[in-house]
């Protein structure tokens, strides 16, 4: 290797204990300067810019400063690891840095600080300098919700409220609770000039409503909203809401509710070389309930800018998936069971392929046992198994043309009652919540020419038994699988999206009491 | 411990210094008498002597052992450890193989310094042992027990002996001062001093701004440790050029090697389009995007800020300066060939040429061969990328060279074992701000390229040389290992 400081992540997490110094050491009773010297690493994780990771965050806490203020020191390390950047900065001691993005120019963070109860964007340029600070207030109930929306984000490597908005700045979507109203708060932060404002729904319509964040085009924030007419109700209706952040106006909000069908959005994507977008979600048949009915297929919708549906196509499980895939009537796959939707990736050459995953509700022979011997239904008579992992692809009129299921070992998600009573909708929801899915995350190029499906597993075999990372990889023609077998010298090991193309493998060393991290390419 | 030694020890890179280039010219011009008989006679790594090795080592662990039971009491643990990581820096010299054991080259060392000996009778009562190192960095060092290293990757670029003479001189002169032992003397008094020891129970008695009050303590220890550093590599040089004034070489080798480590960084070599032209074939022409690289901040390619620049907190003062400090002292000497021009930091090396002492066409002999002997031990550690970047900076000058071919081939092969068992960053460095931007180019080459890439260019870029080039077991192998690569994909 070069002549460098070699970089790693061993050397990040060193610095967690010796930020600044080389440990400068003294005999026994004697002090050393890594023996008084302290810095604690409050938050760290990744940047992003367009679902890509440029870098990492870790923010420590370097010094205390008096009784109401520290110093922290914010340092920015490249996608490769490389430290670029120390930032240093005084304030509240009650502070943490929730989500970082990137847009080419500028890093923004979001901070939460917990003795003035706001959220604090900063806007930092290439030089480490503090470009712009904005800041608002959030309330006790407001900061339950935005832990509640947290949980509902479990791929690794994916911001949940930050996104980058090309390089005109950023957007946060973040719940909001006002009396009663649980709704959401959509912020913009400019980062050309000092320039931020806040889009909050004010119909009836949107009292009580859930907002994701979808993407973005070069002058619309797309949100995928439910919708529910009261707090409790059992019937949700699903919206695609586009807000112009020129206009800083509503720009369209459609259900797509048509005369037979009803669409859930799962992914809205830009259409190159147009101005128009593309919908995937599951429909299901006017009048069903979207929270218990079963889905009747999956549907692409093109769209205008302003909400105007162009094309529909649909693929039916009982027709279209059944070609491919050993499909029933209402969407489940023989051995399989049903597929949650992880991902929708669209290639430049306009493929567009679905990452599924199969979930089946089971008869629990532990669970009938139990609730016949103590009366009690709290374990549940089912169980949901997390099955195999499905691909498969549309063609250019976005009808299904080929599918292939990936093998893994089933693994039980769940065993209590929440298996025996909820619908198939409401049960995948849960399961994504709770992060029982072996799906990982995707990376690839920017433009998905190449990408690659991360997935765990767990293998049994006469060679290898323990927990496996695998990739299903696409090179612009074809698929190929790789599998990384996590069982090493190392105590635990565990795999990180990282760049594209590559993982971020980490290594503890309980015995040295040593954690590398390593980026590896994936084969 | 090697950061804290390293000011004392290297010649030319203190601390954490990186690895320059030559320009291209510079090696052009310097390897091109050598080119057509590079292509006649192939080149073969000279076999390692193992048990060579091992003796050697235990012979050095033996006086390591005695030394330790000559420290002085006083914090006796601490000298017992910042001894045991000089120890063990040492011992993975020999346990890596860096050690070159190649009998002929070692005898022409041993002569080379054997003339030092004789002409300053003194050092006789200090005995040292020089060897030659496999490292391409461009450096020599006194590492501790009496050894010192001087790396193929600078003699390889040296005029004549004089300078090599002066490079030897310069270690044994930090060898003889004991500046190593000086510099481990201080640090471990001092930190254990009652005045740093008072600031640091103060320190930790406070409660607020505690790491800002260590970081103040830190710099001026630092500041404190660098000025002396510094003044162990003026009193290097001077007593080296003491060293130097009996013998029958010439000092005036102390100003041109300066002036030659001066220029040592500089970076004409034009990798990306060496790239395309190695990596282009007519059945898997290169693309452009593998050589696409992000140079925002954090795409590896940043621009690091400046450091500090200040010559007060510099470990080592410019060659320049180095030069204008060492030559009056040269001229005194009697035999001063080029000390203004090299003061002024534009000598020609070529110029200075003193006449042989040793053996003129042994010390070319070697350098030709060292240039190869560091592409093979780069490769040999594990360090895919540095074999790859040598072979390709050899090859400009020497197309078609056989073993340098072999060589892409073998790293193109072995690139493509370790991405495809997950081990690529244990043997290619990933890109950064630190290294020069035609490293980073390659590395950047490689982490741009999918395995399906890997075993294609490795085997369309040896498939030319097929069969002419299978009179060379290494190539023979890397080209049908590369064939099974390309047909796996």
């Amino acid at each position: 290797m070069r002549y460098s400081t070699k970089k790693g992540f061993s050397m990040l997490l060193a610095a967690a204990v010796s930020l600044f110094y080389q440990a400068v050491r003294a005999g026994d009773g004697k002090l050393s300067i890594d023996k008084v010297y302290s810095a604690y690493l409050r938050n760290s994780g990744s940047i992003i810019a367009k679902n890509q990771i440029k870098g990492y965050f870790f923010l420590y806490q370097s010094d205390k400063i008096d009784r109401h203020t520290n110093q922290y020191t914010l340092q920015i390390l490249d996608e490769n690891l490389n430290k670029v950047k120390d930032i240093k900065f005084e304030d509240s001691k009650k502070l943490s840095l929730l989500e970082s993005s990137y847009n080419g120019n500028t890093i923004s963070f979001l901070f939460k600080n917990e003795d003035n109860k706001t959220l604090d964007m900063k806007i930092y340029d290439f030089d480490g300098k503090l470009k712009y600070s904005y800041s608002r207030e959030f309330d006790k109930k407001t900061d339950e919700l935005m832990k509640e929306y947290e949980t509902r984000h479990t791929d690794d490597g994916m911001n949940k409220n930050v996104f980058d908005l090309g390089d005109r700045g950023y957007v946060s979507v973040l719940p909001m609770r006002d009396g009663k109203q649980r709704t959401y708060e959509v912020d913009y932060y400019s980062s050309v000039n000092k320039s931020q404002w806040t889009y909050v729904p004010t119909d009836d319509a949107e009292k009580y409503a859930f907002a994701e964040y979808m993407g973005c085009t070069d002058s619309l924030i797309i949100l995928q909203v439910e919708k529910r007419n009261h707090a409790m109700s059992g019937k949700s209706s699903s919206h695609i809401v586009g807000i112009n952040f020129i206009t800083k106006k509503k720009q369209f909000d459609v259900d797509y509710v048509n005369e037979d069908q009803i669409l859930v959005p799962c992914s809205v994507a830009p259409l190159e070389g147009t101005n128009n977008l593309m919908i995937i979600g599951s429909y299901f048949d006017k009048g069903d309930n979207i929270d218990k009915d079963f889905s009747k297929g999956m549907a692409v919708y093109e769209i205008t800018t302003s909400g105007k549906i162009l094309t529909k196509a649909y693929n039916s499980w009982a027709g279209d998936f059944a070609k491919y895939l050993p499909t029933n009537r209402k969407g489940k796959i023989d051995d399989i069971g049903y597929l949650y939707i992880h991902k929708v990736i669209r290639t430049p050459d306009h493929k567009l392929f679905l990452v599924g995953e199969g979930y089946k509700r089971t008869a629990s022979a532990l669970g009938i046992a139990a609730t016949v011997l103590t009366r009690s239904s709290a374990m549940g008579v089912t169980k949901i198994m997390i099955t195999d992992m499905v691909i498969m692809q549309f063609d250019e009129k976005y009808k299904i043309c080929y599918a292939q299921i990936y093998d893994k070992n089933d693994n039980t998600a769940t065993w209590s009652n929440v298996s025996d009573y909820n619908s198939q909708h409401l049960l995948a929801t849960y399961l994504k919540m709770t992060g029982a899915f072996d799906y990982e995350f995707t990376t690839g190029d920017e433009d998905n020419t190449n990408f690659s499906v991360c997935y765990s597993d767990w293998v049994r075999s006469s060679d290898y038994k323990g927990q496996t990372f695998n990739t299903i990889h696409y090179n612009g023609k074809k698929f190929t699988t790789d599998k990384i077998e996590l069982k090493s010298k190392a105590s635990t090991m565990r795999v990180f999206p990282a760049k594209s193309g590559n993982v971020m493998i980490l290594e503890y060393f309980k015995k040295d009491k040593r954690l590398d991290f390593r980026l590896e390419k994936l084969g | 411990m090697e950061r804290l030694l390293a000011p004392a020890l290297s010649f030319l890179f203190p601390g954490p210094s990186y690895v320059r280039r030559l320009t291209f010219s510079l090696l052009f011009f310097a390897g091109c008498s050598l080119v057509a008989r590079s292509q006649t006679r192939d080149f073969f790594p000279a076999p390692q002597d193992t048990v060579l090795l091992s003796k050697l080592c235990t012979n050095y662990q033996q006086h390591y052992k005695e030394e330790l039971n000559q420290l002085p009491s006083t914090n006796k643990k601490d000298f017992q450890e910042i001894y045991g990581d000089r120890w063990k820096n040492i011992k993975e010299k020999f346990d890596k193989r860096e050690i070159y054991t190649d009998a002929d080259a070692q005898k022409y060392l041993d002569a080379l310094a054997g003339e030092v000996v004789r002409a300053n009778p003194g050092l006789a009562a200090t005995p040292f042992h020089c060897y030659f190192s496999r490292s391409y960095i461009p450096n020599a060092s006194y590492i501790g027990e009496g050894i010192i290293l001087f790396n193929m990757g600078l003699f390889d670029r040296l005029a004549n002996e004089s300078e090599a003479a002066f490079i030897l001189c310069h270690e044994i002169s930090h060898y003889i001062l004991h500046h190593q032992e000086n510099s481990m003397n201080k640090y471990v008094t001092t930190i254990n001093s009652e005045e740093v020891q008072s600031r640091l129970r103060k320190i930790k008695g406070s409660e607020y701004r505690k790491n800002e009050q260590l970081e103040s303590l830190v710099k001026g220890l630092t500041f404190d440790s660098r000025r002396h550093s510094r003044d162990h590599e003026a009193q290097a040089d001077s007593m080296a050029v003491v060293l130097m004034r009996p013998t029958r070489y010439d000092p005036a080798g102390a100003l041109t090697t300066l002036a030659l480590l001066d220029g040592v960084d500089k970076d004409g070599f034009d990798l990306e389009s060496d790239l395309q032209q190695v990596f282009n074939a007519k059945d898997y022409p290169f693309k452009k995007k593998w050589l696409k690289q992000d140079n925002g901040l954090l795409g590896g390619h940043a621009r690091l800020q400046e450091q500090e620049t200040s010559d007060s907190l510099k470990t080592h003062p410019s060659c320049p300066l180095r030069i204008k400090l060492l030559t009056p002292m040269v001229q005194a000497a009697g035999r001063a060939g080029m000390g203004g021009n090299a003061a002024g930091g534009g000598g020609n090396a070529a110029a200075a040429v003193a006449g042989p002492v040793v053996d003129a066409a042994k010390f070319a002999a070697l350098k030709e061969r060292f240039k190869y002997e560091v592409v093979e031990y780069a490769y040999a550690s594990d360090d895919y990328a540095e074999s790859l970047f040598l072979s390709m900076e050899l090859l400009q000058a020497r197309p078609a060279d056989g073993y340098l071919v072999a060589n892409i081939g073998r790293v193109m092969n072995g690139i493509y074992r370790a991405q495809k068992a997950h081990r690529l960053s244990k043997v290619v460095d990933m890109p950064s701000p630190g290294y020069p931007a035609n490293y980073n180019s390659l590395l950047q080459f490689i982490q741009n390229l999918y395995l399906e890439d890997i075993a294609s260019l490795g085997y369309y870029f040896l498939e030319p040389y097929h069969p002419q080039l299978d009179r060379l077991a290494l190539f023979k192998t890397a080209y049908e290992e590369s064939a099974r690569n390309v047909k796996e994909q």
